[in-house]
C-alpha cells in the first residue's frame, strides 16, 4: 500500500482523490504554536463523536501554552511528542500506511495530519447511534439475568467479559468482508478449548470472501459444515449469559458488529435442546422440562403425519371408540386425511409468517381472526375435522416449545416430508423418515464434533446425558461437558455445601 | 480429531444392533421345532459359537495392528485367493442384504401394508438403506448408539406387558431334549447371530483396542439374554406345540397383550413399525460392508461410489425367491453355510497363516 508523503498537502490531495464525491469527509485545519505549523484533522462526520473529538484533541493541541509547545516543535518528533503530552483521548496510535488510515476513517477513527511528519495519528473518537442494552425478544427468562445483546460490538464484548474476568479469556479481532470490513471477535478461554476446535473455526473465518456481512447469520452459514441441511450447525443467541456459558464449557464464542446475534460453536443436539433458564431454575423441573422438549420434538415434526397415517393405513390400531369417532367427524369431510392436513398446515404457516411480520397489537388480531375464527369456521362448514384443527395447534405449539428457533425451524420444514411419506407409506413411511433423520443427523459434523454427541457416543455413567437428557443437580456436574474435549475437565471442586 | 475412530461402547451398541434384526422374529419358533421346550439350550451355545472367532480376530488384529481385516488378507495371502476371499465375503454380504430385505418386506406386508406391492416395499427400504452405507463406519455405530435403547427397551416392554397372561408351566418339561438334535438346532439358532462378523471389522478403528473383545462380548451376551427373553415369553404365552407352528411369534405375542386405558389398541402395528429401526440398523452395516469389499477389489478411494450399484444387485437377490417358504427353507439354508464360511472358515484361515508367517520371520 501507499505510504504518506511529508508534504501534508500532497497527503490531503491523495485523501481527496480517494473520497471524491464522499460529501460527508471533514478536514479540520489547525495551527500548532507560534510556528503555525501545519495540520489537520480527518474524520467521517457521522461516525464520530464530536464532542470528544473538540474537547480532548482539538483543544488540546490548541491550547494556549505556546513556550512550551514551541520548544517541543523544534525537537525531532513532534507527532510523538503530540501523542505522548497533548492529546488526551483514550486510545492514540501512529500510523503510516495508507490503507489502514483509510480503513480508520471508514470505522470512525479521526486521523490527524501534521506538516513535515511521515505519519499520521490514529485517535480513537468513534461514537454513533446505537441501541441501549435490552431484553433480548426471543429467548425470555423468569428467572436469569435479563440484558441481551445489542447492536454494537464493543457493547456486546463488554457484556461477555463482565461475566469472565479471567486473563485466560482470550479476544481475536478480525475484519471480514471485503467490503464492509465487518469487525468480528472470536472469543475463548485459552486453557479450556480444544485446540482442534479453534484452528478450525480460525481457518474457516480466514477463508470467507465475500464482500459483506450484515449479519452473523451470513458468517454462520459460510463456515458451517453442512449447507445442505435443515438444521443449524452453529448455536445463535442473543443472550451475553448463554456466550459466557458456552465459553466456560470450551466453546468459541463469536460476536459479530452490528448484530445482536452471536455465534457459538461447536453445537450438538444437546445444546440446542437447552434453553437459557434450564441452569437458573431447580434441578427437578428443569429436568421434567427437558424430557418434555423431547417428545415436543417428536410432535412437532410427526404428529400431523401420524394422523394421516392412522386415519388413512392404520384405522385398526387406534382404540375402536376413537375409530369411530374420527369417522363420524370426519364424515362431512370431503377430502381425504392428507389434503386436509396440508390445508391446516399451510394455513397455520402462513398465518405465522403474516404474524410475526405484523407489528404488536396487529399480530395478535391475525392471531385471533386466523386461529380462532378460521379454524371454528372451518370444522362448522365440514372442510376439516375437530382433530385436525387440534393436531395443528399442538404442533404449532410444540414448534415453539423448543427453545432454539433455528432447530425448531428444522422440524417445522420436515414436517411436510413426514406428511407426503406418511400419505404414501402410512407408519412405515414415518419410521423410514424417522430412521433417515437419525443417519442424517448422525452423519453431520460441528467443527469436528459429532453433532449427536450426547445421544451417540459414550456410555450412561461417563456422558454428558446428565447434563441434556435431564439436568442433574449442580453437585453432580463436576466436569465440563465432554462433547467438546476440554483441556480443563473439572469445573468444580470436591467440597461444597450440602455435600459430605 | 481423527476420522473414523469409534468407541468401545459404540462398538457394542455396532453389534447389537446389526446381530438382532430380523432373526429375532422367528427365531422362538425355529428352535422349538428343533429343540421343543430345550429350544434355548440352542440360543445359548449357538450365541456362544462367535466367541472363539471374535478372539481369533482380536489377535489377528494386534498382529497387524492400524490394518483393517481387508489390508491383512491382502498381506497375508496370496492376491489371487485374496480376491476369492472378498468375492465369497462379497457374495454373501449381498445375500444376507436380499434376505434380511426380502422378509423385512414380507413381514410389512403382512402387518402393516397389505395393498402395498412388496417391491416398492423393498426399493423404498433399499434406497433408504444405502444413504446409512454411503457414510462412514463411524456415522452407522452413532445411529446404532441412538437405536440401542430402543432395542434393549423391547424385550423388557414384552416381558411386562406380558407378564399377566403368561403361563409358566409351559415352559416345562426341560432337558427332555435329543441328543442328536442339538447340532441342528445350534446350526439354526447360530443364523440369528449373523452379523457379529461385520463388526469384528471394526476392531481396527476402536479408540481403545485393548479393551474391544471385553464390550463385543458384552455385546453379544446382551443379544443372547435379549433372545432368551423373547423365547421364554414366547414358550410361556403358547406352549411348545403352538409355537412351533407360528411364523414369526414374537410379533403375534404382543397381539395377544389387552390392557385397558391403551391410547393405541393394537401394539403389534407400533411395534413393527419402531422394528424397522432396528431392521434398518442392521442392514446399514451389511450394505456398508459391501461396499467397503467392493473398494479392496477394485482399490478405489472410497466405497460411496458402488453404493448406487449395489441397490439392482441385491434387489434382484431380494425377488429371487418365489415366497416366504423358499426364502425361510432354501435361501436361509444357503445364507447359512455362507456364513459359516465367511464367519468362521475365512477368519481362521487368514489366522494360521499369518500365525506361520510371523513365526517364519521370528525364526
Amino acid at each position: 500500500m501507499e505510504e504518506l508523503s511529508k508534504d501534508l498537502n500532497t497527503n490531503l490531495q491523495m485523501l481527496e482523490e480517494i473520497f471524491k464525491d464522499v460529501d460527508d469527509l471533514v478536514f479540520r485545519l489547525v495551527e500548532l504554536g507560534e510556528s503555525k505549523t501545519k495540520a489537520c484533522f480527518v474524520f467521517i462526520d457521522e461516525l464520530i463523536d464530536g464532542a470528544r473529538l473538540s474537547e480532548y484533541a482539538i483543544q488540546a493541541v490548541l491550547i494556549d501554552d505556546k513556550k512550551d509547545f514551541n520548544l517541543k516543535l523544534f525537537t525531532s518528533n513532534l507527532i510523538k511528542n503530540l501523542a505522548n503530552r497533548e492529546i488526551t483521548i483514550s486510545e492514540v496510535k501512529e500510523e503510516e500506511d495508507l490503507g489502514n488510515i483509510i480503513d480508520a476513517i471508514l470505522s470512525g477513527q479521526t486521523v490527524l495530519f501534521v506538516e513535515k511528519e511521515k505519519k499520521a495519528l490514529l485517535l480513537e473518537t468513534r461514537g454513533f447511534p446505537t441501541r441501549g442494552i435490552s431484553e433480548p425478544e426471543s429467548e425470555t427468562v423468569v428467572r436469569g439475568p435479563r440484558d441481551g445483546f445489542g447492536e454494537n460490538l464493543k457493547m456486546n464484548m463488554a457484556l461477555v467479559r463482565r461475566r469472565i474476568r479471567d486473563p485466560k479469556l482470550k479476544v481475536k479481532m478480525k475484519k471480514v468482508g471485503r467490503r464492509s470490513k465487518t469487525d468480528i471477535a472470536i472469543m475463548y478461554i485459552e486453557d479450556i478449548i480444544n485446540e482442534n476446535i479453534l484452528e478450525e473455526v480460525n481457518k474457516r473465518i480466514e477463508q470467507i470472501d465475500i464482500d459483506a456481512i450484515l449479519d452473523s447469520s451470513t458468517l454462520e452459514f459460510l463456515i458451517e459444515d453442512n449447507y445442505l441441511s435443515p438444521f443449524p450447525q452453529i448455536e445463535v443467541t442473543e443472550r451475553p449469559d448463554t456466550v459466557a456459558a458456552s465459553i466456560y464449557e470450551g466453546r468459541v464464542g463469536i460476536l459479530v458488529d452490528n448484530t445482536p446475534f452471536a455465534l457459538i460453536a461447536p453445537v450438538t443436539i444437546g445444546a440446542l435442546m437447552q434453553a437459557a433458564e434450564d441452569h437458573y431454575s431447580r434441578w427437578t423441573i428443569t429436568s421434567f422440562i427437558r424430557l418434555l422438549r423431547i417428545f415436543a420434538v417428536f410432535l412437532a415434526a410427526l404428529a400431523p403425519a401420524f394422523y394421516i397415517a392412522m386415519t388413512s393405513f392404520h384405522p385398526g390400531l387406534i382404540p375402536t371408540r376413537l375409530t369411530y369417532y374420527l369417522g363420524a367427524s370426519r364424515i362431512n369431510v370431503p377430502f381425504p386425511a392428507v389434503v386436509e392436513a396440508f390445508l391446516m398446515e399451510i394455513t397455520i404457516e402462513v398465518l405465522r409468517e403474516s404474524g410475526t411480520r405484523l407489528a404488536g397489537p396487529i399480530g395478535s388480531t391475525i392471531g385471533i381472526v386466523g386461529g380462532l375464527i378460521i379454524g371454528q369456521a372451518a370444522v362448522e362448514a365440514g372442510i376439516v375435522s375437530p382433530l385436525m384443527i387440534i393436531i395443528v395447534a399442538i404442533t404449532t405449539i410444540s414448534v415453539f416449545a423448543l427453545p432454539n428457533y433455528e432447530w425448531a425451524s428444522g422440524f417445522r420444514f420436515i414436517r411436510f416430508a413426514y406428511m407426503i411419506l406418511a400419505a404414501i407409506f402410512g407408519l412405515y413411511g414415518i419410521m423410514l423418515g424417522i430412521v433417515v433423520l437419525f443417519v442424517h443427523l448422525a452423519k453431520m459434523e460441528s467443527f469436528g464434533i459429532p453433532y449427536t454427541a450426547p445421544y451417540s457416543g459414550l456410555g450412561l455413567r461417563e456422558g454428558d446425558l446428565k447434563d441434556t437428557l435431564i439436568r442433574a443437580p449442580l453437585q453432580k456436574l463436576k466436569y465440563r461437558p465432554r462433547f467438546t474435549l476440554p483441556k480443563d475437565k473439572k469445573r468444580m471442586g470436591e467440597k461444597n455445601n450440602g455435600e459430605e | 480429531m481423527e476420522k473414523n475412530r469409534i468407541s468401545n461402547q459404540q462398538l457394542k451398541a455396532l453389534l447389537v444392533t446389526t446381530v438382532i434384526g430380523i432373526g429375532i422374529l422367528s427365531l422362538p419358533s425355529e428352535v422349538a421345532v428343533a429343540l421343543n421346550n430345550d429350544g434355548w439350550i440352542a440360543i445359548l451355545i449357538g450365541g456362544l459359537i462367535p466367541v472363539p472367532f471374535i478372539m481369533i480376530m482380536d489377535r489377528l488384529f494386534k498382529m497387524y495392528p492400524k490394518k483393517s481385516y481387508f489390508q491383512i488378507t491382502k498381506e497375508v495371502m496370496s492376491p489371487f485367493v485374496a480376491y476369492i476371499f472378498f468375492i465369497v465375503f462379497f457374495i454373501y454380504t449381498i445375500v444376507v442384504i436380499g434376505y434380511i430385505h426380502r422378509v423385512f418386506a414380507e413381514v410389512i406386508k403382512a402387518y402393516l401394508l397389505e395393498n402395498t406391492p412388496i417391491k416398492v416395499i423393498l426399493i423404498t427400504m433399499l434406497v433408504a438403506v444405502s444413504y446409512a452405507a454411503r457414510s462412514r463406519l463411524e456415522v452407522l455405530a452413532r445411529v446404532a448408539v441412538m437405536i440401542y435403547p430402543i432395542i434393549l427397551g423391547f424385550p423388557i416392554f414384552l416381558l411386562v406387558v406380558n407378564l399377566p397372561n403368561l403361563d409358566y408351566t409351559n415352559i416345562l418339561p426341560i432337558f427332555q431334549l435329543d441328543i442328536k438334535q442339538i447340532p441342528n438346532g445350534i446350526f439354526t439358532a447360530y443364523s440369528a447371530y449373523l452379523g457379529f462378523e461385520i463388526t469384528t471389522l471394526a476392531f481396527n478403528i476402536t479408540e481403545d483396542n485393548t479393551k474391544s473383545v471385553k464390550y463385543t462380548l458384552r455385546g453379544l451376551f446382551t443379544v443372547i439374554g435379549v433372545y432368551l427373553i423373547v423365547f421364554f415369553v414366547t414358550l410361556s404365552q403358547y406352549g411348545v406345540f403352538q409355537l412351533k407352528r407360528g411364523i414369526w411369534p414374537s410379533i403375534d405375542v404382543i397381539k395377544e397383550v389387552d390392557l385397558p386405558g391403551y391410547f393405541v389398541e393394537n401394539l403389534d402395528g407400533i411395534v413393527l413399525a419402531i422394528w424397522v429401526l432396528v431392521v434398518y440398523s442392521s442392514l446399514g452395516p451389511f450394505f456398508h460392508t459391501s461396499g467397503i469389499i467392493l473398494k479392496e477389489i477394485f482399490n478405489t478411494k472410497t466405497h460411496e461410489v458402488f453404493i448406487p450399484f449395489l441397490i439392482p444387485i441385491t434387489f434382484v437377490i431380494s425377488i429371487i425367491p418365489d415366497n416366504l417358504v423358499v426364502v425361510t427353507k432354501v435361501m436361509a439354508r444357503i445364507l447359512e453355510y455362507l456364513a459359516f464360511i465367511v464367519s468362521i472358515i475365512l477368519p481362521v484361515v487368514i489366522f494360521i497363516v499369518a500365525y506361520i508367517k510371523k513365526r517364519r520371520v521370528k525364526t
